[in-house]
């Protein structure tokens, strides 16, 4: 990976890691100006390409309609409608919406999260005795298309098992097949088993029972690929359309996802946009919130000689 | 503290690896036991057996008067050290030392007392607050001390706790780990494959060889009256030379003669000693002694001698060895046998 001169260095500090470009090519004017003009393009180019478009959100959220219809790809807008945006809040109740979205996507986490540490923790760590046969079991289920289970987990939610309570127009509808996913188990399996046996042991020893060895050892451990399974979790259910759009018939339960195509049309451009503006800005601002904490490898220093 | 008894233990793999075999062994209260032999001699299974970690396969443990076959780790009242340390990474020192207690439920200020003792005494006061990724090495073994010192237990299990320690290290810790257990004086199953470590640490030593207990006794037994060839060649480095006996004439080709390498002595035989003349391959100095590689017809021998009588590789010298220093095997089992009269 190229770098700056600076992050090169204290990449280097931290790690001893040599860099691709030594010290001394990066004093030589020629790989100094050519890396360097290449650094600055590739960085505008990403911006423009990363960027550009929430940018041009945030420009068309608060262009008065008019101005965007009249000329939709000029720069800078005659005059700021900050209406745009008070108007999706309180005509088009995208509050709600974003609740609800909210609220199914942190069910989802939970659900997602609570099936998936339980399931790996069960494969890997007290590895029951047909566990193999549950695993492949697991994979199988890897290769069947979502749309295949549509109708038969639509008839399921209709008609589930045992409860002969239907579950449309609900959130469980939505969260619990969502939690039964076997990628998430198979990925925090796998985890699971790259974790030092000789602490479960020790963890044993001190006199932790199963759940205790689960809930004071495995998952502090896991913290990184919590962070994973949760930004999976969260990004899927904030952008799944389809399924709710089947489930949710009523519209004060439904999220933003299903919300905003369906009021695309009878709404003032201006205000959809700011509506679809408010919708993006809380995951985005969520993710540079827990960024850190999700992704900063937490790993296992010190546990074991290395 | 407690005795710790094995009863004809074995341990059977599924795939039919038998890692013990039918060991009988008996840990006195307060003793200093070291498990010793070479890589996948059943040691530290057995260890692991004492420690609930592996199930038994056939045959009894018991720790003080129970039999634990079937009892669960955390109820066996004991303490392990790992060979890897195994301390908690997202915990303090503190919180690793606390926790097997935090679990039984003791009072905060009986913890507080507790961790704060064992801190002290191994010099681990500093850092408390601190996580095992900020420890060096040493730091980090002492915290897996602390952590089963802390917990007051019948017996500690110590699973090559100074392997991954570097020379000079690993002698400190071994000093810390006996001052400590001779001040606590709880009783200790200590694995390692450094025969050094077991000659040093052990009150008695208990040498495995493919499952099967090879000898027990203190160190100087072990050492001075081998079993067999294994032991012998095992404990003591350079290792005991073993060579037929008739090549010293000292009885019939069923018999093998051992001696070790600090027994030998350079020139003629004095009255009680067996000579003979040895060709001189190579000679390592190393300061305050030298080894030199001798070749007694086909049968290479190791002398373990004085810095002040130099010798010349390529030459050949005569040698001597003690009648009492040597140890007579069956050639046919390696068992030990009365020297011939």
């Amino acid at each position: 990976m190229i770098a700056f001169p600076l992050r090169r260095r204290q990449r280097r500090d931290e790690g001893g890691q040599q860099a691709l470009v030594l010290d001394s090519d990066w004093r030589r004017p020629s790989v100094r100006w050519g890396l360097g003009t290449a650094h600055t393009v590739l960085l505008v180019l990403l911006v423009i390409i990363g960027l550009g478009p929430i940018l041009w959100l945030v420009k068309s959220a608060i262009t008065p309609t008019q101005d965007t219809l009249a000329a939709p790809l000029s720069l800078f807008p005659h005059g700021i409608a900050w209406s745009n945006l008070t108007d999706a809040w309180n005509q088009v109740d995208v509050g709600l919406y974003l609740w609800n979205t909210i609220v199914l996507a942190f069910g989802s986490l939970v659900a997602q999260i609570v099936i998936a540490t339980t399931g790996a923790y069960a494969l890997s760590v007290l590895r029951p005795k047909y566990g193999n046969v549950i695993m492949a079991a697991l994979l199988t289920t890897l290769f069947v298309p979502s749309v295949v289970l549509l109708v038969p987990l639509y008839i399921e939610v209709v008609h589930p098992p045992l409860i002969h309570h239907s579950f449309v127009n609900s959130y469980w509808a939505i969260w619990l097949p969502e939690a039964a996913s076997a990628f998430n188990v198979v990925l925090m399996k796998r985890f699971f088993d790259n974790l030092p046996r000789e602490i479960f042991e020790a963890a044993r020893i001190d006199g932790c029972g199963p759940v205790r060895l689960f809930v004071s050892i495995v998952l502090p451990m896991s913290r990184p690929i919590l962070g994973v399974v949760s930004i999976f979790a969260v990004l899927a259910s904030w952008k799944d359309y389809l399924w709710p759009l089947l489930i949710l018939g009523n519209t004060s339960l439904q999220p933003l996802s299903v919300r905003l195509p369906a009021i695309a049309a009878q709404t003032e451009l201006g205000v959809f946009l700011a509506a679809m503006l408010i919708a993006c800005f809380v995951p985005i601002v969520g993710f540079l919130v827990f960024q850190r904490a999700f992704l900063r490898g937490t790993g296992l220093g010190g546990a074991l000689k290395g | 503290m407690a005795a710790i008894r094995f009863d004809g233990v074995s341990k059977v793999y599924g795939d039919g690896t038998r890692a013990v075999n039918t060991l009988d062994l008996a840990v006195e209260e307060g003793e200093f036991m070291v498990f010793v032999g070479p890589s996948g001699c059943g040691k530290t299974t057995a260890l692991r057996m004492v420690a609930g970690l592996e199930e038994i396969t056939a045959g009894t443990v018991m720790i003080g008067e129970r039999i634990v076959n079937d009892v669960s780790p955390k109820d066996r009242d004991i303490a392990m050290v790992f060979q890897n340390y195994a301390l908690y990474p997202h915990m303090t020192v503190a919180q690793n030392l606390a926790f097997a207690l935090k679990l039984r439920k003791i009072s905060k200020a009986e913890v507080d007392r507790r961790v704060r003792d064992a801190a002290a005494a191994l010099d681990l006061e500093d850092h408390l607050e601190r996580k095992p990724k900020a420890l060096s090495g040493g730091q980090r073994q002492r915290v897996a001390l602390g952590r089963a010192i802390v917990r007051e237990p019948a017996a500690f299990l110590m699973d090559e706790p100074l392997s991954n320690l570097d020379a000079a290290l690993r002698v400190q810790t071994r000093a810390e780990i006996l001052t400590l257990q001779k001040r606590l004086a709880t009783t200790t199953i200590y694995v390692t494959h450094d025969q050094v470590e077991a000659m040093t640490m052990g009150d008695r030593i208990a040498v495995m060889r493919d499952g099967v207990l090879q000898q027990i006794g203190t160190p100087e037994q072990v050492y001075t009256q081998p079993a067999n060839t294994f032991v012998a060649t095992f404990i003591g480095s350079p290792a005991m030379n073993l060579l037929p006996a008739p090549v010293l004439g000292l009885g019939a080709d069923s018999l093998l003669a051992g001696f070790r390498p600090e027994h030998i002595h350079i020139g003629s035989a004095p009255n009680g000693c067996v000579a003979f003349q040895a060709g001189v391959e190579v000679v390592e100095y190393l300061g305050d002694e030298q080894l030199a590689h001798l070749r007694l017809g086909e049968y290479p021998l190791v002398a373990k001698l004085p810095v002040e009588q130099r010798l010349e590789p390529g030459t050949a010298a005569a040698f001597s060895v003690a009648r009492k220093a040597v140890s007579f095997f069956a050639a046919e089992t390696g068992a030990a046998t009365d020297p011939p009269s």
